[in-house]
């Protein structure tokens, strides 16, 4: 493991030497926000933001991309897989990645993911900040970073910058001239670290994530579904910016030659009206409010069933996006905990 | 089996739809391979009696426009109305709002009761007529449009969200226009456009329509939390969802 200790100035020179070297998307500003995008300086790249609009998911699963192409009868899988850095990723967001790592590497292997997957180094910063309805302190994932490449922590006005796994040691090959973390930096920021776990977090969900399954199964008649789903626009933000949300809508689309044409997915929602609809219009979640319960017994008991991690990490992105502010899975997953 | 023939027709509008056929500049060579045209006014000078498909743009506000369209669709295999205009009235029904002598007065002053100005309120092609497929949007979207034609060449039913533009908007990344404490129509308007306006930093005009299920409670409520009236809902509303059906 390689344990550097820079200052801003030398973790910028080091940023834009990878940048120069390949494709580096870090979270930058976007209109009062932050969102990941492509770095073209390091002065751009924003490692105290708050939280992102969009989870770094987008570049494992793209809200659009073609999957075969099909021409005269035949057809191949097409991929845009290419080497690139993911630079500042949250703990919360990392702890979602590795959760979609389990899940698209089970039963079906998804390639695409798979391969764009294969091809990123992630790079973990600590929060340094919090976003206005943050609690991953609440469920666990505010600085445990399993997972990631490399972690670069800010510890007053240094930079503490270590490699996790042989991917990240090659990121930091251009940092070899900068010294070693001393003890009394790590040591604050094992601090750091304590108080992140501790403190990230805008409300308290009061129950632990691994009762949910059992609450939940006791909970499908449970007055809080229709009560939200009331107010709900069936808009799909609540699933669209969640890191943990992956389905995703397969679509043919053919050229002015029919013979030939793309197959094509893009990201779909479990609240969105027609989510469900199957072959002859049968729509097995018609209501607002089945739908609504869907997607908490998908983060509290399906996935967790799945591969054993509660599918909430806690980034708040939800609670932000949801115009009608029915979405906040602390109040939703506390409610089916009082009565029970 | 040949190709369909396809007739192009418009009512009140600005012509925009159709004018959206004509940008299609280059694909316009793909069209044809797929649709034989016969009779596209802004286009072409031929007409014919009888088509496969009738693309009928804009909306039907006098007498004579009903009955015209009734017998474009007796002549018509299937009709598509195409645009804001056709599929819901659009901007031509803001008039409805109103009472309509004062509406003809105020465009024709003296000339207002004159017989060849006559009027009456706006009405979606689909309230005249039964109508087989809409393209929404004002105007509506070339790739919608290009898309729906290649469905129905192929004899497959053509595909139109039934979720709000959140999602589009969601998948650009955009910034919530709530956030910037605007009243946006995109929670209950119908997608497909790419969430365009919100996009280039607007807010959703609403020119798709609403949504198959629109939480019209939610959006009211909504408001008040937003520190917003339903007057500001209904003045946003009212460009192009006045007087729906």
């Amino acid at each position: 493991m390689i344990r550097k200790q820079v200052t801003r100035q030398a973790l910028d020179a080091w940023v834009d030497g990878l940048i120069a070297a390949g494709r580096v998307v870090g979270a930058q500003k976007k209109g009062g926000r932050y969102a990941f995008d492509d770095l073209r300086r390091a002065a751009d790249l924003c490692l105290d933001y708050d939280v992102t609009i969009l989870p770094p998911k987008k570049y494992f699963l793209p809200p659009k991309e073609d999957i075969l192409r099909f021409s005269d009868g035949r057809y191949e899988s097409v991929s845009d897989a290419a080497p690139f850095t993911l630079l500042g990723v949250h703990p919360y967001d990392m702890a979602a990645i590795a959760q979609m790592d389990k899940l698209f590497a089970q039963d079906n292997r998804d390639e695409h993911y798979l391969a764009r997957r294969e091809q990123a180094t992630v790079v973990v910063c600590d929060i340094e900040r919090m976003s206005p309805n943050i609690f991953a302190a609440s469920v666990g994932t505010a600085t445990a970073a399993d997972g990631c490449d490399a972690l670069i922590t800010r510890v007053g006005r240094a930079y503490v910058i270590e490699s996790h796994t042989a991917k990240g040691e090659r990121l930091l090959a251009g940092l070899a001239g900068a010294p070693d973390a001393d003890a009394v930096t790590l040591a604050r920021r094992e601090q750091l670290w304590e108080d992140n776990a501790r403190l990230m977090s805008r409300r308290e969900l009061r129950v632990e994530p691994r009762r949910l399954p059992r609450l939940l199964e006791d909970a499908y008649d449970h007055p809080v579904w229709e009560e939200k789903a009331s107010q709900c626009f069936a808009c799909g933000s609540c699933n669209l910016v969640c890191p943990t949300c992956y389905c995703f809508d397969v679509q043919d689309d053919v050229e002015w030659d029919p013979s030939r044409g793309v197959r094509r997915r893009v990201w779909d929602g479990c609240m969105l009206t027609d989510f469900a609809t199957v072959a002859g219009k049968h729509n097995f979640r018609k209501n607002r409010a089945d739908r609504y319960r869907h997607r908490y017994y998908r983060k509290g008991k399906y996935v967790p069933e799945k591969i054993g991690d509660f599918s909430c990490v806690g980034c708040g992105r939800c609670v932000s996006a949801c115009v009608a502010r029915i979405a906040d899975p602390v109040e939703v997953y506390n409610r089916i905990a009082e009565v029970q | 089996m040949g190709k369909p023939r396809v007739a192009i027709f418009d009512f009140a509008c600005c012509e925009g739809c159709q004018l959206q056929i004509v940008n299609l500049e280059e694909e316009i060579l793909g069209l044809l391979q797929v649709i034989e045209p016969v009779e596209w006014r802004e286009a072409m000078s031929d007409k014919s009696e009888t088509c496969d498909i009738a693309l009928i743009e804009g909306s039907i506000t006098r007498a004579e426009d009903a009955e015209r369209v009734k017998r474009i669709r007796a002549r018509a295999g299937v009709v598509v109305a195409l645009g804001a205009c056709a599929t819901m009235g659009g901007v031509n029904k803001l008039k409805n709002n109103f009472d309509l002598h004062d509406v003809k007065t105020c465009v024709y002053g003296e000339a207002a009761d004159m017989p060849h100005l006559d009027t009456m309120p706006a009405m979606a092609v689909s309230e005249v007529i039964p109508v087989d497929f809409a393209v929404p949007g004002c105007p509506m979207s070339k790739t919608e449009f290009t898309c729906i034609v290649r469905c129905l060449a192929l004899g497959k039913t053509p595909v139109i969200p039934t979720f709000p533009v959140c999602v589009e908007c969601k998948r650009n990344e955009n910034v919530c226009r709530y956030e910037y404490n605007e009243v946006c129509l995109g929670t209950v308007t119908r997608a497909g456009c790419g969430a365009k306006c919100p996009t280039a930093g607007g807010w959703c005009f609403g020119c798709r329509g609403l949504v198959d299920d629109p939480n019209v409670n939610a959006a009211r409520d909504v408001m008040e939390q937003y520190g917003k009236t339903m007057a500001d809902l209904d003045d946003r509303l009212a460009l192009f969802n006045s007087k729906r059906e």
